[in-house]
């Protein structure tokens, strides 16, 4: 490895090898451990004491008693299980497909597919979870209405774990799909020019090539979906409840935080066993992407991006992606977009038809609250997702291309807090904030302090997952050339890996801009981001001015994906 | 003629008093409003909705020129954050206002300061706190069954909760889960008062008949929707949800039982001229009267909210259930409705 090679210094009159990767990673390694360590050990502190926050305890292993001495806990781990992996496994079938036919082939109309794709991630899972309960609710679902009654069949049922599964993995396929597509944008094609010349299919290329070169990808989309949905609370609450399913985060939600008053202790001790789960995947993770250079495939040779000619299949493959749009994308934004055309959600009948309006949008326009908030948002968004992709380019570049001791450490801090549901975080960063010496509390730097501290995981896979694809000859070809470290990452490296950064950042803005669980907990009036106004509209009962709002985010967040886009193609070309 | 002297000084005096009472109250008052412009805004924390709290904000701000900052969230929330940021000594708050049970909780941790608004004398004393901390319960929230006007006759609904356990309406009753929504839980316990003996087959029986859902929101919704046609939520929804034309009704139940409301000031507010001048106005009879002609149940005699036989109905205010008690409660019935 290029920067991995180890300088000889004098230091206090003593030769020293020095690695000139260790001062850069000692530096990120603290920025991690403060913005990761600090909320967890509040968590983990609380985890073990008798008083909340702000009231001196005594340690106690009451809460982990009632925690974990109930076998229900145990069963429940095992639906949250069997509800993630199943999510996790059908956005990942969803999503890989999808990419594929909009990244490597030379279907019609993948351009807008791509964009299309992005359009769900950007809804917070409570409004996608909405929009399928009124699709697929026995009763009143739209498509149960539409057709599933006209074929004669008995309905769907959403309020079942199969729903559930099918929900999540829904709402879980626009991220694997960015991951996906960013790995596959940055795939060297020559390997399945090579075995098309060799005299496989198209399909087998894409089983026996592409398949195994974009694994790390995978196994990244897979590891980040299956964490989300084991720790996701939306989707669960809108359908298990009903079905009277009960999963690990509906129990700390029940047992925790919906006490009077809410019981963090018991919440945070809970989210210890969700923490143990995430780092095992992590651990796992590891090992499989350990052997970066099998999956190295932007190489010194050139790199040609070159779409897959499918022939007469092409028109195929487009009405493949087109089904899978319609069940991630168009499915449910059309009830979206129907539910802020009416004065309130009822089953449409021509009747209802005739009230269609547009006061949800007028209100919107009207009010300034909603126009604070789009702003505040937006910049959260810009700002953080930069800040947040150059870290993680950081931390990627260290734990994949040096040797420097304890470059996995970096990549576990980041994990750390993900690894807990977004409320437990919130939690411990309302906990740890809230006492910080410096007032961060109550202004807009604990949100982008607590999204960065969130999501860093995601936009550290994407640039992992890229980075492992990148060849070292490209930095020992630099380095020998006398290029420094810093310059080596800044005019090599960086460049090459612009669709990851790129695929990362697009990942990032659109969760940062609906993000509503963790900012609930620490925005302010004066400081209040669309995603809690969004929760407000739902709490308050208005589906009407809230689906209008999501018509609105997405539109915002189409708009950044676009310019991102533009601005990245801009940079490329210069 | 002496007596009557002595009337006319006492009368005098009297009148005098109620003069000089006045005047110092009129004092009081402009100093308080030249000290909370002073402060510019106030903050709010409270679970009630948004558009009913911008009636007050609107008339707060248009009278006084003091902005209003409003922190909306579900009453545990409220709760959670008004005990962190207290117990963290970094209040944002200068005002707090929720139901009664948790504002208890938040009044025992010690954030709540006195404060006794001029508008209070004319509540019923019961309705008065004896410590001069929380405010009188200045509205109510009434639980009942709704029904969906579309599905449902006014006829053909239940006049009663035990005809809620009909077997035709099993599967078609939406309520909040209690072993997760408070209120809920509360309403739950406090039916021994309506149903006497027939309380504990009553509570066991009506598990297996309803779809839960977190909150009385997301109840009213099903049922506007046509997913149930009855559910358990708040009369008021009838008017919220009927001003936009959703086909709402409610069974007058004979008792209908309501939980209180209250408001408090910080005990360190950051504006606590502003604080008391918010409570002064929500409480007084021009705050009561918006809140009533937002959908409100409020404690003025001969006022009620738009909502047909509001004015008939019979209205028994539910008892606070403390920790133990709730938690006694859910470990009693809540294995009724936890399918494990």
């Amino acid at each position: 490895m290029a920067s991995g090679t180890a300088q000889v210094r004098r230091i206090a009159g003593l030769r020293v090898q020095v690695d000139p990767a260790l001062v850069p990673a000692l530096a990120t390694g603290a920025v991690l451990a403060f913005l990761a360590l600090y909320p967890t050990v509040m968590l983990f502190v609380g985890s073990f004491s008798d008083a909340p926050l702000g009231v001196a305890g005594r340690f106690t292993l009451a809460h982990y008693a009632a925690a974990y001495g109930d076998p229900h806990t145990y069963r429940l781990i095992g639906s949250s299980v069997v509800f993630a992996a199943g999510a996790s496994a059908l956005s990942l079938a969803l999503a890989g497909a999808l990419a594929w036919i909009t990244v490597r082939t030379n279907a019609p109309g993948r351009g807008l597919f791509e964009l299309v794709a992005l359009a769900p991630n950007v809804l917070p899972p409570l409004l996608i979870a909405t929009s399928w309960v009124l699709l697929l609710s026995p009763r009143i679902g739209l498509f149960n209405l539409a057709v599933v009654q006209r074929l004669g069949l008995p309905p769907l049922n959403v309020y079942s774990m199969p729903g559930m599964i099918f929900v999540e993995g829904l709402v879980l396929a626009p991220l694997a799909f960015l991951v996906i597509a960013g790995a596959l944008r940055s795939m060297d094609p020559s390997l399945e020019e090579s075995a098309r010349i060799a005299g496989s299919t198209s399909l087998q290329t894409a089983r026996r090539i592409t398949t195994p070169l974009v694994l790390p990808a995978l196994l990244a989309a897979g590891i980040l979906n299956f964490v989300r949905a084991i720790e996701s609370f939306d989707v669960p609450a809108i359908i298990a409840l009903p079905a009277r399913i009960e999963v690990l985060t509906t129990k700390i939600f029940r047992e925790a935080l919906a006490e009077y008053p809410p019981n963090h202790n018991l919440a945070a001790a809970y989210a210890m066993s969700l923490l143990a789960i995430t780092m095992a995947f992590v651990y796992v993770y590891r090992r499989l992407v350990g052997r970066t250079e099998r999956f190295a495939t932007i190489t010194g040779r050139g790199y040609r991006p070159q779409a897959i000619d499918l022939g007469g299949w092409r028109y195929a493959a487009s009405a493949v992606a087109l089904l899978i749009l319609g069940l991630i994308v168009l499915l449910p934004i059309g009830v979206l977009v129907l539910t802020s055309l009416l004065p309130f959600y009822e089953v449409p009948t021509r009747e209802t038809l005739q009230a269609l309006t547009g006061k949800h949008y007028v209100y919107l326009m009207e009010n300034d609250r909603v126009a604070r908030a789009l702003r505040l948002s937006v910049t959260l968004a810009t700002v953080g997702a930069t800040l947040a992709m150059l870290l993680s380019s950081v931390v990627a570049y260290l734990t994949v291309r040096t040797r420097v001791p304890g470059r996995g450490v970096l990549e576990v801090l980041a994990f750390v807090p993900w690894a807990f549901p977004g409320t437990a975080l919130a939690i411990g960063l309302l906990w740890g904030y809230v006492r910080f010496p410096v007032p961060l509390y109550a202004t807009i730097w604990i949100l982008l302090i607590a999204y960065i501290t969130r999501f860093l995981p995601y936009g550290l896979r994407t640039m992992t997952s890229t980075m492992v694809q990148v060849h070292g000859e490209l930095e020992e070809a630099s380095r020998i050339c006398g290029a420094g470290l810093a310059r080596t990452f800044r005019r090599i490296l960086l460049p090459l890996l612009r669709p990851g950064f790129a695929a990362g950042w697009v990942i990032l803005a659109t969760i940062f801009l609906r993000e509503f669980s963790t900012s609930l907990f620490l925005y302010t009036p004066r400081s209040e981001p669309v995603g809690p106004l969004l929760y407000h509209l739902w709490l308050d009962g208005h589906q009407g001015r809230m689906a209008a709002l999501g018509v609105v985010i997405s539109l915002t967040s189409l708009a950044m994906v676009v310019a991102a886009r533009r601005a990245m193609g801009r940079l490329q070309a210069g | 003629m002496r007596a009557g002297r002595i009337v006319s000084a006492v009368s005098a005096c009297l009148l005098g008093g109620v003069l000089v009472s006045w005047g110092s109250d009129a004092l009081a008052q402009a100093d308080l409003v030249g000290a909370a412009r002073r402060e510019g805004r106030v903050v709010v924390y409270g679970s009630l909705e948004t558009d009913v709290f911008e009636v007050i904000q609107k008339i707060f701000e248009g009278r006084y020129g003091v902005r209003v900052e409003y922190w909306r969230a579900a009453s545990n929330r409220v709760t959670d954050r008004v005990l962190t940021e207290a117990r963290a000594g970094r209040p944002q708050f200068d005002v707090v206002l929720t139901n009664r049970s948790p504002m208890l909780i938040m009044k025992r941790a010690g954030v709540f300061g006195k404060y006794t608004a001029p508008s209070y004398e004319a509540f019923p004393v019961a309705t008065h706190d004896p410590d001069g901390i929380l405010s009188p319960s200045y509205r109510v929230v009434v639980v009942s069954i709704l029904f969906n006007t579309r599905l449902l006759r006014p006829d053909d609904a239940p006049k009663s909760l035990a005809e809620l356990l009909d077997s035709r309406w099993k599967g078609k009753v939406v309520m909040p889960d209690p072993t997760q929504h408070t209120t809920t839980a509360v309403w739950l316990s406090n039916l021994q008062k309506v149903l006497g003996p027939q309380h504990r087959p009553f509570v066991e029986r009506i598990a297996g008949q309803v779809g839960l859902v977190e909150s009385f929101i997301p109840s009213a919704q099903k049922v506007i929707a046509g997913e149930f046609p009855l559910g358990i939520s708040y009369v008021k929804y009838v008017h919220v949800f009927g001003q936009d034309g959703a086909p709402l009704d409610y069974v007058r139940l004979n008792p209908v039982l309501a939980e209180a409301h209250h408001v408090a000031l910080g005990a360190r507010p950051d504006h606590p001229n502003a604080g008391k001048l918010f409570i002064d106005l929500l409480t007084s009879r021009l705050g009561l009267l918006a809140l009533a002609r937002a959908g409100e149940f409020v404690l003025v005699p001969g006022v009620y909210p738009p909502i047909r036989d509001a004015d008939k109905l019979r209205i028994v205010m539910m008892d606070d259930l403390d920790d133990a008690e709730l938690r006694k409660f859910r470990e009693e019935f809540g294995r009724y409705f936890l399918r494990r």
